[in-house]
């Protein structure tokens, strides 16, 4: 690690909540290292997790999510979403490898300058700490990331969270809060390991084995997980090479 | 209607800056009113300003508090005018000549930018009467920093200049120029229509309860006082540390009814109503701040908490956060010898005598009204009433004794923020009744300036302006470095660095380099959106530039102020977020605002008491009402109810009413009626009535919900089974009609609680304690031999209700207490009752044998689901309507154009539910008055062709705004219903929706840009 490492962060502010509580930093001016840079939304609710990849994809060393406390938000629940998302977000991370401390998430109110400032601090340090991501070493893993995050089942199972947990299903039946989270974790394992699959296959015909050491998956796992992206129309046989069957991706 | 002059003024004053006063000029000002706000200090803000959470949802006050400052400084119909007193009012209701005097500032407010230079130059330190004393300011200062109108002052009193005639560093170092010690107190009159005195109340001071040793002991702190130093932006920063030593206080007391329900130390015979709930409030927060189990104990008489989720907030604290309560009113506060700790002794309910050690002791310190306000009330011939608040009729909760002079909030009688609020925009409703004639006379509109052609924005010319900000940036960062960098990137067609790019020449300047340059974007480096964008939005949209063309870098609060050992580090950020906004802007396209017209009449749905001042209201000002009600007949609960809690008889009241409501030519009442259904959105709602079992369709701009509520019959204490058993209202008949059981009745009891406060209806129904009392007084005032009981859980006569306690007490009514675990026990015995209840003082059961009992039973709604799904409006897990914001929005709904009032909101007594309508109707009337709806700009829009259907984006939206078409398995925005918080965006699997203004392509290339220098 070079002594000279001054992370790079990329940090979202909502508007109402934890962009004024910045700026309250400002006008008490309580210091903290010059590390971040802010992209202001309106609502922490609008930050996609694409937007998190994005970050890491163009060199940033880790993503902050700042959003008003549970209960403040100004658009009345849209923080709620982002907690889904963003911990999903950091669920995935942890499964690439990438490690979930590359995206924090946080509340700030308009009140908390100190504490915003003491956030950024602390979390800062943890990524000099942690060292310069280094996102050529995880290129793969980042795009299959991104696979996994625009995969629909996931993307629909977040958009419905409240409707399942809270108001219940066409049938009124409401599923509980710890097992819509196992569901919505175990549905992230499985997207984030189709996507790493289709993205090797991006290489050109591969065995089962070949995605198996490009992927670090077991070869019987990755034989599951090929048949059921083949039933999807994603991949397709494309033919032996010696005895050796050969697959090969037809997702655009 | 009042005697009014002949010649209306379009104006109006409000008297105080705290969050009554800036509802009330806020309200008006959207309504049409020009309004004077009169503040006595240097900021507008109030009390709310300087508080930390606020109750029940522990929202930070200045988090909710300062977009309100903010809208109300800014406000084209308001002129705020600070360090300014009221002196004398002459004329008349319509048209009044007030006479002002504003005390000199000794700091040019045009000129201040806020710098704060001064007051790091200036070397007299002042005690901060802001944080309560506790920490100390300068005499070169500002209120608090997210102060409206946020401008230093000087402080003559402390001032070294004017105390030895020399120094004056502030103005050497005000980069600015702006101090100006030949600055002169100005007196000036104004004229205005109508005044709305909202001057608040002042903390009572504890000095003078000498057994509570204020004054001696650092420890014993006020409310006041713990809330600031709970406050992030307090003396300690928010650690929870106590004065005397700045340990970490291990166990607090609070000590509750310091300066209210008390006649010996002081006169304040009523209660201040809020102080239970900030108590509460304040020893949560302190257990949540704390960072080792902290013991709370609140010491009480009675646990007011009658309010909105009050009770379930008590419950919480109780039950959940480990809050001790005990009910005793402390005799005395100790030094413990040797430390600096507490000893409070006191006696609990059973008589023994105890004692106990705290680290810290809040007194919970009542309400009361300064002597200024009191002079200021003489000045102006307004009456106060024994509380010395200012005396109100229960039917016209907000009007003074002098016509055309309104009153809200805390001088009206001591009172929590939702309260205020509501009465506020009830002052505004009485107001813009009075002068509805010449509504708008005293505004201009300027003309909206011509947006430029489509053509002349499509490929960016971005100008970026580089701010110095004196030296709050330039000292800092390297301003020129920035601008030249600015010059290199794509599209940039101009820059310029500036001094103060806020200041008007640099606006004009700005003007200029548009047109010169044909500049159709704009780029500014200087501080923060939230306070400057739409002063720069304006100045572009007059060269008719769209507003949205435009972008901030915010190279102060978020980078000069907070890097400032690391300049180099700073020019660098200020350089990425340059090309991060750079690149934004150079996407954004001009975003329109659909004008939607407006259907300039309202539909009030309840014909109860709080129905019908509602559509009175409106109707006053001028605009066609539909008052919907489901019986045959006008006046709702009112009809049963006997007096107000003062005594004054509601049935003349309720009559005179109802004939101006039924006489009114803009009011078309339809009974026996109930909706089909609604559709429409805010301006523009079509709802079908089932009018006598026949079909109306009602188009209306605005709805009022005012359904009310019904008593519960109680399944227990025997009720029908015997025709000596009442409840209140059936009681309140029974007296009117002087029956033989209550004329006859030698003992008569209450049970208070029926179906409240219970497992099942876990909140407060607020009236029936007053209202129990009002009927144990009449009976004991028909025979004043008869033996009245009142069996209760907490008393909750909250402020000058508490009266009416007192006066029971002296009349011989006798109050014995009960706990839910212990509820008293009813027996019929042939044609006699007898009870059962264990008296907690003589710490065994008494049995009473009664002729009558009364029953205080709970108020809850009925059958309100169909109503709230039809308008798209929640209910609170209790079936009552739930509000768009508990604290400052208390009739407003989330979903724009629809309000409620009354009963169906929460219980409360008549004149609250005056109050409360009359600030509906007040809510509903800023949406008539516009002459468009202005849907769009910053909002959601879905690219019809990449949408799957999957309607993820419909789920999540918070406003309903989202609507899925069936026949092309795609979803819609509506965009006079978006708020633009983009939640759907993030959602979309496919990216097919959009934030306008803040779109996938603006975000992603603000990422790609922060790095890539």
């Amino acid at each position: 690690m070079s002594e000279a490492f001054e992370p790079k962060i990329l940090a979202f502010l909502c508007n109402w909540c934890s962009y004024a509580g910045a700026d309250l930093a400002g006008v008490s001016r309580f210091q903290y290292p010059p590390t971040i840079r802010v992209m202001r939304t309106m609502c922490s609710g609008r930050i996609d997790p694409s937007y998190i990849l994005e970050g890491l994809k163009d060199g940033f060393d880790a993503v902050f999510v700042f959003g008003c406390h549970i209960g403040d938000c100004h658009y009345i629940d849209g923080n709620v979403y982002t907690s889904k998302r963003m911990d999903l977000t950091r669920k995935l991370l942890e499964i690439s490898g990438i490690g979930a401390d590359r995206m924090q998430l946080r509340w700030v109110s308009a009140a908390e300058g100190q504490q915003f400032a003491d956030f950024v601090t602390q979390l800062s340090a943890v990524v000099r700490d942690a060292g310069p991501f280094p996102r050529e070493k995880y290129q793969l893993q980042l795009a299959a990331l991104t696979g996994a995050l625009n995969a629909p089942r996931l993307r629909w199972l977040l958009g419905m969270d409240r409707q399942l947990t809270e108001r219940g299903n066409v049938y009124n039946d409401k599923v509980d809060e710890g097992k819509y989270l196992e569901l919505l974790h175990s549905a992230a394992k499985e997207e984030y390991e189709k996507a790493l699959i289709l993205e090797v296959l991006r290489e050109g015909p591969l065995s089962v084995r070949e995605i198996a050491s490009k992927t670090a998956l077991l070869v019987y796992a990755v034989s599951l997980i090929l048949n059921g992206i083949e039933r999807a129309g994603l991949a397709e046989f494309k033919g032996y090479e010696g005895s050796t069957p050969k697959f090969i991706r037809l997702a655009p | 209607m009042t005697k009014a002059s002949q010649n209306l003024l379009g104006s109006a004053m409000v008297v105080g800056g705290g969050i009554a006063g800036v509802q009330a000029a806020l309200d008006l000002a959207d309504t049409g009113y020009f309004v004077y706000m009169v503040e006595k200090s240097e900021a507008i803000g109030g009390v709310m300003s300087a508080l930390d959470k606020t109750f029940p949802t522990n929202d930070c006050s200045m988090c909710i508090l300062s977009p309100k400052l903010v809208e109300c400084g800014r406000h084209p119909n308001i002129e705020i005018l600070t360090l300014t007193d009221v002196l004398e009012v002459a004329g008349e209701a319509g048209n009044f000549q007030v006479n002002l005097r504003q005390r000199a500032r000794y700091v040019d407010m045009s000129k201040c930018i806020a710098c704060g230079v001064c007051a790091e130059k200036c070397p007299r330190k002042v005690p901060n009467a802001y944080n309560e004393g506790l920490s100390q300011r300068k005499a070169a200062y500002v209120k608090y920093p997210q102060a409206v109108p946020l401008k230093y002052a000087i402080d003559k009193d402390h001032c070294i200049y004017f105390e030895k005639g020399k120094c004056r560093a502030c103005e050497k170092f005000c980069p600015a120029g702006a101090i100006n010690f030949e600055d002169r107190d100005m007196l000036f009159q104004l004229n205005v229509g109508s005044i709305i005195l909202a001057p608040g109340f002042k903390p009572f001071d504890p000095k003078i309860f000498d057994t509570y040793n204020y004054a001696h002991y650092p420890n014993v702190i006020t409310s006041m006082e713990f809330e600031r130093i709970l406050s992030p932006s307090g003396p300690s920063g928010g650690d929870l540390v106590r004065l005397s030593d700045s340990k970490a206080p291990e166990r607090i007391a609070w000590l509750q009814c310091v300066g209210s329900r008390d006649m010996n130390h002081c006169d304040n015979s009523y209660c201040s109503a809020v102080c239970c709930m900030y108590a509460i409030k304040e020893a949560v927060i302190a257990k949540e701040h704390s960072h080792h189990p902290l013991d709370a104990t609140i010491f009480y008489m009675d646990m007011r908490t009658s309010g909105k989720d009050f009770e379930k907030y008590y419950n919480r604290a109780k039950e959940e956060q480990g809050v001790r309560f005990v009910r005793s009113r402390v005799h005395s506060i100790e030094k413990a010898p040797g430390t600096e700790n507490l000893l409070l002794r006191y006696t609990d309910e059973s008589g023994s005598l105890l004692q106990e050690e705290y680290d810290l002791v809040v007194l919970s310190v009542g309400l009361e009204t300064s002597p200024e306000v009191l002079e200021l009330a003489r000045r102006m011939d307004i009456q106060v009433n024994d509380g010395k608040f200012a005396a109100t009729s229960p039917f016209a909760p907000v009007s003074t004794s002098r016509p055309g002079i309104f009153v809200c909030g805390a001088f009206q009688g001591p009172k929590d923020i939702p309260q205020s609020v509501m009465e506020a925009s009830a002052a505004a409703a009485e107001t813009a009744m009075l002068l509805s004639t010449v509504r708008g006379s005293a505004i201009s509109k300027p003309e909206p300036p011509q947006e430029m052609d489509p053509g002349e924005v499509a490929s960016p010319r971005i100008g970026v302006f580089v701010c110095h900000c004196g030296i709050n940036i330039g000292s800092v960062v390297d301003v020129p470095a920035v601008k030249e960098y600015a010059r290199t990137l794509p599209h940039v067609a101009y820059v310029e660095e500036s001094l103060f790019t806020c200041s008007q020449d640099t606006q004009n300047r700005m003007k200029d380099a548009i047109r010169e340059n044909s500049l159709n974007r704009i780029v500014v480096a200087s501080c923060s959106p939230r306070t400057h964008e739409p002063l720069f939005q304006q100045t572009i949209q007059e060269t008719g530039l769209n507003k949205y063309l435009f972008e901030l870098a915010n190279i102060r609060d978020q980078d000069s102020w907070v890097h400032h050992d690391f300049p180099e580090a700073a020019t660098e950020k200020a350089k990425d977020l340059v090309r991060m906004a750079v690149a934004k802007v150079a996407l954004q396209q001009p975003l329109e605002e659909v004008r939607l017209p407006i259907t300039q009449s309202g539909l009030v749905i309840g014909g109860g008491v709080a129905g019908m001042e509602a559509a009175l209201a409106l109707a006053e000002q001028g605009y066609p009402v539909t008052l919907v009600e489901k019986k045959d007949v006008l006046g709702g609960h009112g009809r049963k109810l006997l007096t107000a809690w003062n005594g004054d008889p509601i049935a003349p009241y309720l009559d005179s009413l109802i004939q101006k409501v039924e006489s009114h030519p803009k009011i078309s009442i339809r009974t026996k009626s109930t909706l089909n259904e609604v559709t429409g959105f805010v301006g523009n709602f079509k709802t079908t009535l089932d009018v006598d079992g026949r079909s109306e369709t009602v188009e209306h701009g605005v709805t009022i919900l005012a359904v009310g509520a019904h008593s519960y019959k109680p399944s227990e204490y025997q009720y029908g089974k015997s025709d000596r058993i009442f409840l209140n209202l059936d009681m309140d008949r029974a007296i009117a009609e002087r029956q033989d059981a209550v004329v006859k009745a030698q003992s008569a009891v209450f049970i208070q609680c029926v179906g409240s406060r219970e497992p099942d209806r876990p909140y407060c129904s607020r009236v029936c304690c007053s209202h129990s009392i009002e009927n144990a007084i009449r009976i004991k005032e028909i025979n004043p031999e008869a033996d009245v009981y009142v069996l209760y859980r907490d008393i909750r006569t909250y402020g000058l209700r508490e009266n009416i306690y007192r006066e029971a007490r002296e009349k011989g009514i006798l109050f014995i207490r009960f706990d839910l675990e212990r509820k008293p026990q009813v027996e019929l015995e042939g044609n006699s009752l007898r009870i059962t209840v264990f008296d907690p003082i003589l710490q065994q059961n008494v049995v009473l044998r009664l002729d009558i009992l009364t029953l205080a039973s709970a108020m809850e709604t009925r059958d309100v689901e169909p109503l709230a799904k039809m308008f798209k409006v929640p209910l609170n897990p209790e079936g009552f309507f739930l509000e768009a914001h508990m604290k400052l929005r208390p009739v407003d709904f989330a979903t724009e154009g629809v309000y409620v009032a009354g009963l169906a909101h929460w219980p409360k007594p008549t004149e609250e539910c005056i109050a409360q309508a009359k600030a509906a109707a007040s809510r509903a009337a800023t949406v008539l008055t516009r002459d468009f709806i202005a849907a769009g700009g910053v909002a959601a829009f879905i690219q019809k062709d990449q949408c799957i259907g999957c309607r993820a984006c419909l789920e999540c939206c918070p406003f309903g705004a989202i609507s899925y078409l069936e026949q092309e398995a795609k979803c819609e925005v509506n965009q006079a219903l978006c708020k633009g918080c983009g939640t759907c965006a993030a959602t979309c699997p496919s990216e097919a929706v959009s934030l306008l203004g803040f779109s996938h392509l603006q975000l992603y290339r603000q990422i790609d840009e922060a790095l890539s220098a």
